[in-house]
Formats: structure tokens, C-alpha cells, sequence
């Protein structure tokens, strides 16, 4: 059996700890790109969502470096990723892709099912050797995203443009070649002390964009046109609640041992999306009154064309965008996006943030020249 | 004087319209329902609702703007799941925040959550809440309840019976049209609110009957047979709607009394475009039977629609005769 | 009798009007093309015209008419047609007479888009553009009419790019937007061009062509099909062999007259045929939206020396029944 599985942003780094720990042979599919999305595009229903044809692009061209099976999560609804792995059985097979499908999720034949695919997963049942790995995974996937986080910091304010992006991309480069968790820490920690010696402008203070959204499109580069590092070098700070070891570690671990997860966002939700409706519609709603409150200056939300849950959330932010006095750009994304006119609003919704900020403080300049 | 409850024709009407009917008269309200869709409705649910959302969605914020000067309530309830251990689509369960953050100057809405994924029982518990609207004492309500499950069991069964809901709820029993042609079978595979709204597909289902055509859709199948036939996907569909096409599509697949079948999908839905492609696939792979889909959104020009069903009946009878060896084109 | 009788097939569309007349062997008398131009009776009128000129009408006996095309009905009521048939039928039709065996017909028309799939001589399944104009000829002109090349030079442009361009786009408006930038970082016009057929072909494998087999004899008609930029990025794409028919242009037209004799040949009547001087007649067409009722139907109503002759496009069939007493609308 040779494993591969989606990628989604640097997800990648997580899953290839879980799987150099428990020692499962696997092929990480070239990163996202161009062509991948091509050939899911080619493949999948016109109008599924983009993660689930940028998936089927990744799974067939590690196919063509000798993948077999497919590793990839589950879910019950009603969110569409919960079918994903059915769906990329279908359009697998139809494509003449003989791969095997491992989905990692309560079966509804029940406990013994999932056994049988963790057995297989870890090639037998090491209860010590799976929680070790578990635990590792879950540390990766925590501090890839507080590196992550430090790039948000470090990029709006490094003095030579340019410089974040090139270390974070040396170091997701070096994270494909490092097999094992003690090695990945070491270049995380390598990573992180590289990014503190960046110079920064101290004195600059950035505006501060909140990033929502569905989880696919907001985490990952290639399908959100790499918006945290367009923002960055426009001299924003941007941010994003909704990360991978959030998904691994409270969607992933805590629900199946039903450990208490932070609920701070469904609460902030609660008076404007009452109930769970699937993906992250609450997370989108919730976050956005969480930054808004935090004093952030403006909220990006992204999504892939025709995701159910993110439409609901859309058309509700135009009243927290009205009750909490933020602007929201709301971008959408699909095969079919042209760069140049997302490019064009970002640039336009950056300007717009900036003109509100100088209004403000000039007002309260001439406030205070008043007195 | 009576309470007026507002139910927009949209969505789950098409579904429960019976059942509700009964419950609120039971309960001594008056029931108002939107206008048949029109153009009106459909231009001001587009020009109201997200661009993103889908057709039927849009009809409903139509519909509520069509109702919300003439009611004391609206009656939109939050769905989130109809069944055990499934979910509708999750706008569903955000309609009623949808229509709230995005309408103004609304009456009150009746926006009770109908939650049977863990119990059927839970369906009770939405009565009581929405009843406590109109009455304290708990046994009108249950009295209610009963008699709007019987009117509802009437409906369904009438619909397994072979008459279309649609014919039932517009009070159109337009039955087979007479036609020179041959009787042609098709089975017909969607939404009921796309079904059965007929503004919306552009009269098709009695575009179809002039032609000479006799439906079948999947709300006239027993439910065991669309549960038995579900058996052959390796997941369990977690969609009420999907488990439902998907069974059903199966089924009809095996009849031999079926000439073809129409899939009518709207643009932008996310739940057909998986239960579409899932079905699409299984047809095309295992019989030669004429399939096609047809896709709605609010551009849908009337003209494309007529060709379409022109040339898939044309195909079939062509295909018919060509069977008997009659070499004639459409 | 004994004279020889012929048969005029009419496609109306939205961006050209075809005329083509065929004898008792099939072979095409004569072919017209003309621009619609937004005026159909105007270029029906054209048509017949050039017809009388060209030919000496009189010792032509029309035994059958058929039409076609989004303007089919107009054109049967104005030239009093045998049959009406849907374009798709009427395509499948003629490129099987011309090509006999084709089991894959492309094809790409002014404003609409068309995939049929036919196995052992019978339309098999078929798909019609959905959504917009990005995989149609107007779009291809509208572009060219923007880089001031004539369309017809398109082709050839395409064939000399050196390095293809990736342009993006679901729909025309973004698709020209993604032009309009690739113009101005520089690409050389050929590049773009080239891009521009490569996006309208992968648009049409990618929407309309999907889970469809596109097995060879592949047949690609309609306007469009001129266009050698195009046949070679579908050549490129698909890795086959593709065949322009004769009358690639005029398929709809040529189909229509096949099936008008087909028709009359099995029905043994005499044709409705005006005659080709009935276009002399004054003919008003006009539009009204219908007050009647809140569906706001567009009425369409045709009127010969001002005497109405036919409407269309009611709902509720008030209009287009007319009953002697003609009423007019508006």
C-alpha cells in the first residue's frame, strides 16, 4: 500500500508526521497547482465545490508517481466534504484510477470497520505507537501554525519585502524532505528563530485583517491566490482563527474523546446564526464579531463558489458589517477566477480600509487640536 | 380575531403544505399563502437574497416579500434535519437567519428548529413550540398535531396512489394530455420545489404531458424500496433529499415500463450537484436508458427549456421506433 | 404529376437565418446564409427573395417545409410549415446524412452550444450550453471585434501563436476581462487568440461534453466551425480526427428539409407552403407584457396585413388560442 492525501495549505506537514511515526509508506502529491486543478476540473461535476477538483488533481498525479490509496477524512453532513470520499471513489474509478479509498470517520458499519481501516492504516494496532504518533501530530500541527502565525506578524513589518515569504517557502520546501516528528521540530524551531532576525520596522502599525471563511480556500494558498502574503506585503497584519491544528486537534480528537472545545465563536454567533448548519458557517459569523471586537479594521471571507454553509453566513455579515462598523469583502472562488480581478478588489478594499483609518484619526487629530 | 400565519410558497411547502394547513386551522389561525410564483416574486427574491444562493431560495425571499404585509407571523421554520440520523442542506437550517439579516420590516417569525436527526420524537416538540403560538393547553395541540399528521398521511398516500403533488397543491388535475404520439414514461428526478413550482421550470411537467407524456417522480415510490436500493452505495447518503433520489433513481433504472429520466437540477445547488453527478454515473454505467439534466437558474430562457424536452422525447420515440425497426426520424 | 418536387428546410436562429432547399435525392438545390440581426421576418423575407432571383420559382414545386431553430415557430407561421422540430433533432439529422456512422456531433452556433452523441444511427444523448456565452460564436465575435481582426482571419491567427496564453473565465464578462489583462502584460495578439479558442474549447469539453464519450466519426457544424483555431484546439484537445461537413453552416436548415420530406413523403398531403411571395405580405411583429396577471407574460403576437395570425408565449393559453375574434393585445 502506498498512501497519498490531499493537500490543503501546509496541512501536508501534519499529515506526513502522523504517517512517518507510524511508519506508512506515502507519496505527497505535487503541491497544489495549475494543472491538478485542471484535470479535477476536467473530472469532477461542474458545479462541485473547487477543494473536492483540486483533490481529485492532487490524488491523480500521485497516482502517477505510484500512490494506490487515498487517505482522507470523512463526515456526516450537511456539509458536502462529508460525501467527498464517495465522491472521489466515483470519479476515480470512472477515470480509470484503480485507488483504493481509506476515509478516517465512524463508519456506519460501526466501531469494528474502523479498526479494520486503522489496522490497515498503521499496518496492525499498536495502541502505544498510534497515540504516540497522535500526539506528535497534534504538536506539528500546533506549532506549524503559530510559524505560520509569526509570518502575519513579521511580513507587514520586515523592512526588505520579500524576506518572510522567502524563508516560509525555503521551510516549506526543507518540511517535504524532513521525515519525522523530532526532525520537524528542530526546522520549525530553525524556521521560527530565522523569522525573529527578520528587521523589522517596530514603530509601523499595520492594519489588521481578519481572515474567514471556508476552511479549504481560506487555509490554503494556491486556491485563495496566496492572500495572507498578498496582504502581508500591502503592509497588513492579517490573522485567521480557523487553522489546522484547530481542525486536527478540537474537530478531530476532542469530538471523538467528547472533550470540551472552545466554543467562543458559536457563542459570539449565537445571536446572528442560532444553530451548527454545517462547514463553517459558525466560525465565518462567529470570528468575524470576535475580530470585530478585537478592534480589527476589516474582514476578508473567502469561499468556493456554491458552498451552502458560507452563502448562509454571506448573507448574514452585511449586519454585523452594519452592527459592528467593519467592513467585510467577501470573495469567492471557483476553476474559473481570473487573478487580475481578485487581485483588483483586494487592492481596492485595502485603499478603502485605509481611507476609513486616516478619517478616523484625523478626526480625532482635529478633535484634540480643537480643544 | 384570528392570528394570520404566513407560509411562502417555497421550499417546504411543497413538501408539508398539508400538514401544516391542518395544524394551524386546527389551532384556529388563519393561513395566508403567498401567491403562485410570478415574475414579480422572482425578480424581488433576486434582487433581495446573495447572488450566490440558489434559484429556489431566492423564490422564497420573493415569496416572504410577497406575504410580510399581510400576516401577523411568517411561518419559517428551522430544518435542520427530517429524519433520523439525516440532514437537509444547511441553508435550510440557516433560513430563517438568512431572511432576518437580509429583509427588512418583517412580522414575527415563526422560527421554530425541526430537529429529527436524533429523534423522530423531536417532531412533537416543534409542534408544541410553534402551537404555544396560539394555544397554552397542550392537548388542543396534540389534537392538532394528530389531525395535520392525518391530513399529511391523506397526501402522501394520494401521492403513492400516482398523483402528482403538484397536481394536489395548485388544485390543477390537468391528467395525461391527450397526444396523437405514443405514450412515452419518464421519470422525473429533483427537488419538489423545483418539481412542483411550475412558474419556476417553466410549466415543464405540463409541457411534458402535451407531448404525450406520463411522469413518475421519486415522491410516488415506496419508501422501502428506495431504502432497500440504498444498500448499494458503500456510504449512506446523509441527505434526506439524496438518499431519497438516489434510491429512487435506482429503482427506476430497474423498471422496464421507464422510457428515460430527467434529472431537473437548479444552478448553485450543492446538494444535486453531488446527487446528480452520483446518479448520472450509475445510469450511465450500468443501462441505456436516456438521461439528461436540466439545469435551472434565474437566466433560464423558456426557449432552451422547449428544445430540450423536444429533443428527449423526440430521442426516445426515435430510439422506440428504431427498436421496432421503423427507420423515421422524430 | 411527374414534375419533380423539393423540399425548404428554414433554421431561424438568433444570430443567422439558413434557407436550404433539397430535391427528391436529398442533394442541396440551393443554400442560403443570412444574419438575423435581431430582425427575423426581415431576414426571412431576404431569404425568400434571393431565392426567387436565383431560382426560377415557378417550376419549382415545394412538396414540404420544415423549420427550425430558436425562431422555429415564427417561421412556420409566416411560411406555413409541414413541420416544426427542435434544432437538436434537426442537427443530428443532417450531419448523419452527410457523414452516415457519426457517432459524436460538435456543435457551436451563435448563441448556443450543442453536444449530441448518436450510437447506431440514433441520437443517443445530447447537452445543450447551460449557463452562458463563453463557449459561442458571438462571444468569438465580440473578441475579435475587440483586437480589430475580422472574424474570419481569427482562425488563422490562432494557428500562428508560438506560446499559448491561459485565459480564465466561467462566463464571456470575465473571460474578456481576463483578455483585456493578458493584452496589457504584453502577450502577442496570435498568443491571445489562441488562448481565447483553447478557453472556449476547454469550457465546452469541461460543461457540456462531460461523461459523455466522444467517440469518432466526430462531426463539428454550425458557424463556428469555420473557425480553424477552433478545429485544432478541439483536435489538440480531444486527440481525434475531426470532420466539417459541406454545409457546416446550414445543418439546421439542411436537417429540417430532410425531415419535411421524410414527413410528407410519409403523410402523402399536400404542403401548407404560402408560396415564396407570402413574405410580401406586410407582417408586424410586437411584444407586450401581458397585464393580466401577475406572471407578466411577454405575449408575442404576429400580425399579417395587419390581421393577427398567430401569439405565443402566454401561460395560460389566453392568447395564443385565438378564436376568430382577434382581439389585439396591448
Amino acid at each position: 500500500m502506498k498512501l497519498t492525501f490531499p493537500h490543503m495549505g501546509n496541512t501536508y506537514i501534519t499529515a506526513k508526521t502522523l504517517l512517518d511515526d507510524l511508519d506508512v509508506d506515502y507519496i505527497i502529491p505535487p503541491f497544489n497547482n495549475k494543472k491538478a486543478l485542471e484535470i479535477g476540473t476536467k473530472y469532477a461535476p461542474e458545479l462541485a465545490c473547487l477543494p473536492l477538483k483540486i483533490n481529485i488533481g492532487n490524488y491523480i498525479q500521485a497516482y502517477e508517481k505510484g500512490a494506490d490509496t487515498v487517505l482522507i477524512t470523512g463526515g456526516c453532513g450537511p456539509c458536502r466534504f462529508g460525501y467527498y470520499c464517495e465522491m472521489h471513489r466515483a470519479i476515480l474509478k470512472d477515470a480509470g484510477y484503480e485507488m483504493d479509498i481509506l476515509t478516517l470517520e465512524m463508519p456506519n458499519q460501526g466501531v469494528k470497520e474502523l479498526y479494520r481501516r486503522v489496522k490497515k492504516l498503521a499496518g496492525g494496532f499498536n495502541a502505544y505507537k498510534i497515540i504516540k504518533a497522535l500526539k506528535n501530530t497534534a504538536q506539528i500541527s500546533k506549532s506549524v501554525d503559530e510559524l505560520e502565525r509569526l509570518t502575519f506578524q513579521v511580513r507587514p513589518r520586515e523592512i526588505k519585502k520579500g524576506s518572510t515569504d522567502k524563508i516560509y517557502k525555503i521551510f516549506l520546501n526543507k518540511a517535504l524532505k524532513t521525515n519525522g516528528s523530532e526532525a520537524l521540530k528542530k526546522l520549525i524551531k530553525a524556521t521560527e528563530d530565522e523569522l525573529r532576525e527578520v528587521e523589522v520596522d517596530r514603530n509601523f502599525k499595520p492594519l489588521k485583517v481578519g481572515i474567514v471563511g471556508e476552511i479549504y480556500t481560506t487555509i490554503d494558498p494556491f486556491s485563495n491566490f496566496n492572500i495572507q502574503s498578498k496582504l502581508g506585503n500591502m503592509g497588513i497584519e492579517v490573522n485567521r482563527r480557523v487553522t489546522i491544528s484547530e481542525w486536527v486537534i478540537d474537530h478531530i480528537i476532542k469530538n471523538a474523546l467528547h472533550l470540551p472545545r472552545d466554543r467562543s465563536h458559536i457563542e459570539a454567533a449565537k445571536p446572528y446564526l442560532g444553530t451548527m448548519i454545517g462547514g463553517h458557517a459558525q466560525e465565518t459569523i462567529g470570528n468575524t464579531i470576535l475580530h470585530a471586537k478585537e478592534g480589527y479594521d476589516g474582514i476578508v471571507q473567502v469561499y468556493p463558489l456554491t458552498c451552502m454553509p458560507e452563502i448562509v453566513a454571506e448573507s448574514i455579515l452585511p449586519t454585523i458589517e452594519k452592527d459592528f462598523d467593519i467592513p467585510i469583502l467577501t470573495l469567492i472562488i471557483d476553476e474559473m477566477t481570473g487573478e487580475a480581478g481578485y487581485v483588483t478588489r483586494i487592492e481596492a478594499f485595502v485603499d478603502l480600509l485605509r481611507k476609513r483609518k486616516e478619517r478616523t484619526e484625523h478626526g480625532r487629530d482635529w478633535l484634540l487640536s480643537g480643544n | 380575531m384570528a392570528k394570520k400565519v404566513g407560509i411562502p410558497r417555497g421550499l417546504f411547502y411543497y413538501q408539508y403544505y398539508p400538514l401544516w394547513k391542518t395544524f394551524f386551522e386546527e389551532l384556529g389561525a388563519e393561513i395566508v399563502v403567498s401567491d403562485f410564483t410570478n415574475k414579480q416574486i422572482l425578480d424581488s427574491g433576486v434582487k433581495s437574497c446573495v447572488d450566490e444562493a440558489c434559484l429556489p431560495v431566492k423564490l422564497f425571499y420573493g415569496h416572504v416579500l410577497n406575504l410580510k404585509d399581510k400576516v401577523d407571523y411568517l411561518f419559517i421554520p428551522r430544518f435542520t434535519s427530517i429524519s433520523k440520523g439525516e440532514y437537509i442542506c444547511p441553508k435550510f437550517g440557516g433560513l430563517p437567519d438568512m431572511i432576518r439579516h437580509s429583509l427588512k420590516e418583517l412580522p414575527e417569525i415563526i422560527d421554530t428548529e425541526v430537529n429529527l436527526r436524533k429523534s423522530k420524537k423531536n417532531a412533537f416538540k416543534a409542534a408544541v413550540d410553534v402551537g404555544n403560538y396560539f394555544s397554552s393547553d397542550r392537548h388542543v395541540i396534540k389534537s392538532a398535531y394528530q389531525k395535520a399528521l392525518n391530513s399529511y398521511r391523506e397526501f402522501r398516500s394520494n401521492v403513492r396512489k400516482g398523483v402528482l403533488p403538484g397536481d394536489i397543491l395548485s388544485k390543477r388535475r390537468g391528467v395525461l394530455n391527450k397526444s396523437s404520439d405514443e405514450t412515452v414514461n419518464i421519470a422525473i428526478i429533483g427537488h419538489v420545489y423545483n418539481l412542483y413550482d411550475n412558474y419556476m421550470n417553466m410549466d415543464m411537467i405540463y409541457k411534458l404531458r402535451s407531448m404525450g407524456v406520463n411522469i413518475t417522480t421519486i415522491e410516488m415510490l415506496d419508501g422501502k424500496v428506495i431504502d432497500e436500493k440504498n444498500q448499494m452505495l458503500p456510504k449512506k447518503m446523509f441527505w434526506n433529499f439524496g438518499r431519497k433520489a438516489v434510491g429512487g433513481a435506482f429503482h427506476i433504472m430497474e423498471r422496464e415500463d421507464i422510457d428515460g429520466i430527467i434529472y431537473l437540477m437548479s444552478f448553485g445547488c450543492g446538494v444535486d450537484s453531488f446527487v446528480c453527478d452520483l446518479i448520472e454515473r450509475k445510469v450511465r454505467n450500468t443501462k441505456d436508458i436516456p438521461f439528461t439534466v436540466l439545469t435551472i437558474d434565474e437566466h433560464s430562457g423558456e426557449a432552451g427549456m422547449n428544445t430540450r424536452l423536444e429533443a428527449f422525447i423526440d430521442m426516445i420515440r426515435w430510439r422506440n421506433r428504431n427498436e421496432a425497426d421503423v427507420p423515421a426520424y422524430g | 404529376m411527374g414534375e419533380t418536387g423539393y423540399y425548404l428546410g428554414i433554421d431561424v436562429g438568433s444570430v443567422s437565418t439558413n434557407l436550404v432547399i433539397i430535391d427528391e435525392e436529398d442533394k442541396v438545390l440551393e443554400k442560403l446564409y443570412i444574419r438575423t440581426s435581431g430582425q427575423p421576418i426581415n431576414a426571412l423575407r431576404n431569404g425568400m427573395k434571393t431565392l426567387t432571383n436565383r431560382l426560377n420559382t415557378n417550376n419549382i414545386h415545394i412538396k414540404g417545409v420544415g423549420t427550425t431553430g430558436s425562431g422555429r415557430q415564427l417561421a412556420s407561421v409566416i411560411l406555413g410549415a409541414d413541420i416544426v422540430k427542435n434544432e437538436i433533432t434537426t442537427h443530428a439529422v443532417a450531419a448523419q446524412k452527410m457523414v452516415p456512422g457519426v457517432k459524436t456531433i460538435l456543435e457551436i452556433g451563435g448563441q448556443d452550444s450543442k453536444i449530441i452523441v448518436l450510437r447506431n444511427g440514433v441520437i443517443y444523448d445530447f447537452a445543450m450550453n447551460t449557463v452562458c456565452a463563453a463557449g459561442t460564436g458571438s462571444f468569438l465575435d465580440r473578441q475579435a471585434s475587440r483586437l480589430e481582426i475580422p472574424i474570419e482571419e481569427f482562425g488563422g491567427y490562432a494557428l500562428r501563436s508560438t506560446s499559448p496564453v491561459r485565459i480564465a473565465g466561467r462566463c464571456a464578462v470575465f473571460a474578456e476581462s481576463d483578455m483585456i489583462h493578458k493584452q496589457q502584460t504584453g502577450h502577442s495578439t496570435e498568443d491571445i487568440i489562441n488562448g481565447l479558442c483553447e478557453a472556449l474549447v476547454r469550457n465546452y469539453l469541461n460543461n457540456l461534453a462531460k461523461s459523455k464519450e466522444i467517440l469518432e466519426p466526430i462531426v463539428f457544424q454550425g458557424g463556428v466551425a469555420a473557425n480553424v483555431g477552433i478545429v485544432a484546439a478541439f483536435e489538440r484537445a480531444l486527440g481525434k480526427k475531426i470532420v466539417i461537413p459541406k454545409y457546416h453552416d446550414v445543418m439546421g436548415a439542411f436537417g429540417a428539409a430532410l425531415i419535411a420530406k421524410e414527413e410528407m413523403t410519409r403523410k402523402n398531403t399536400k404542403s401548407n407552403f404560402y408560396g415564396f411571395g407570402t413574405t410580401e405580405n406586410e407582417y408586424k411583429a410586437k411584444s407586450v407584457e401581458c397585464q393580466d396577471c401577475s406572471n407578466m407574460c411577454e405575449v408575442i403576437e404576429i400580425s399579417a396585413n395587419s390581421e393577427v395570425i398567430a401569439r405565443w408565449g402566454d401561460r395560460c393559453g389566453k392568447w395564443s388560442e385565438l378564436d376568430g375574434s382577434s382581439e389585439q393585445v396591448g
